[in-house]
């Protein structure tokens, strides 16, 4: 898994590329959590290029969530694709969080919210 | 690992493995049960489906099971056959009922971060059933939807 981070449209955008797999777990708990407490109000999860993931992964996923809403923050699931998308529907996630079909429209959708 | 289905087809062997309690060695036998996968032709929603289940299953068994205990060992056997896939994952931990797990598609579990391996598992395989009072999990894949679980 390769895990690569940016800024914008004043989101810090998380692109997960490969597997988000238990091995892969701890590093992306560390770069989401490592944006929420380094202050960033809305996180978005690229998963344009992620083509696994695990429970692990989505629990990782989850405490994010949680964790930036207890700071009135936002994370938010980009471009998910079929495999990913299947997996957010059969574990219900994509009730919890927002999906949008792109990154621009999960930035979109942070607009007008707290940062 | 108790016994097995008898081997009806010598060309697709099962192969066994004892693995320690630690989430590196998932990878080997991992690569492994994909290559074989690859070369029989399983499609890409087989071979997600599979590799979601078995990860998930020896992560359950090195973390629930053996609570990550350097002493404790999870025995694999796994078997790629063009009709099916068969893996059986055991721990050396005290068990649990499969039937007691919270369901974490309720709204109030959907927050948890954890308990969603066994409902993926069930999900993505067309059979898992729980032995051993729960210690091991045996799942099947079948190539062809339908087959092994009573439709036409």
């Amino acid at each position: 898994m390769n895990i690569q981070t940016r800024e914008e449209g004043g989101c810090r955008v998380i692109a997960i590329a490969g597997s988000a797999d238990v091995e892969a777990s701890a590093a992306l708990r560390e770069s989401l959590l490592g944006a929420i407490e380094g202050g960033s109000k809305c996180v978005i999860c690229d998963l344009g290029r992620t083509d696994f993931i695990c429970s692990d992964a989505l629990g990782v996923l989850i405490t994010a969530y949680l964790k930036a809403r207890m700071r009135g923050g936002f994370v938010r699931l980009a471009d998910p694709q079929q495999h990913l998308k299947e997996v957010l529907s059969t574990t219900r996630l994509d009730h919890l969080f927002d999906v949008f079909p792109d990154v621009n429209g999960a930035i979109g959708g942070c607009k007008g919210k707290p940062r | 690992m108790p016994a097995r289905s008898p081997d009806t087809d010598s060309a697709y062997p099962w192969t066994e493995k004892v693995l320690p309690s630690q989430l590196e060695a998932i990878r080997e036998a991992e690569v492994d049960v994909m290559d074989r996968l690859s070369r029989q032709g399983y499609d890409e929603d087989h071979q997600f489906a599979i590799r979601l289940a078995f990860e998930e299953a020896l992560v359950n068994a090195m973390k629930h099971g053996n609570r990550m205990d350097p002493a404790r060992r999870v025995t694999l056997a796994y078997r790629v056959s063009p009709e099916c896939v068969q893996i059986h994952v055991r721990d050396e931990g005290t068990g649990f009922d499969a039937g007691c797990v919270p369901d974490p598609t309720t709204d109030e579990n959907l927050q948890r971060p954890c308990g969603r391996g066994i409902m993926l598992m069930r999900s993505y395989m067309d059979t898992v059933s729980f032995a051993c009072c729960g210690k091991e999990v045996q799942m099947v894949k079948y190539r062809r939807p339908g087959v092994g679980q009573g439709t036409p």
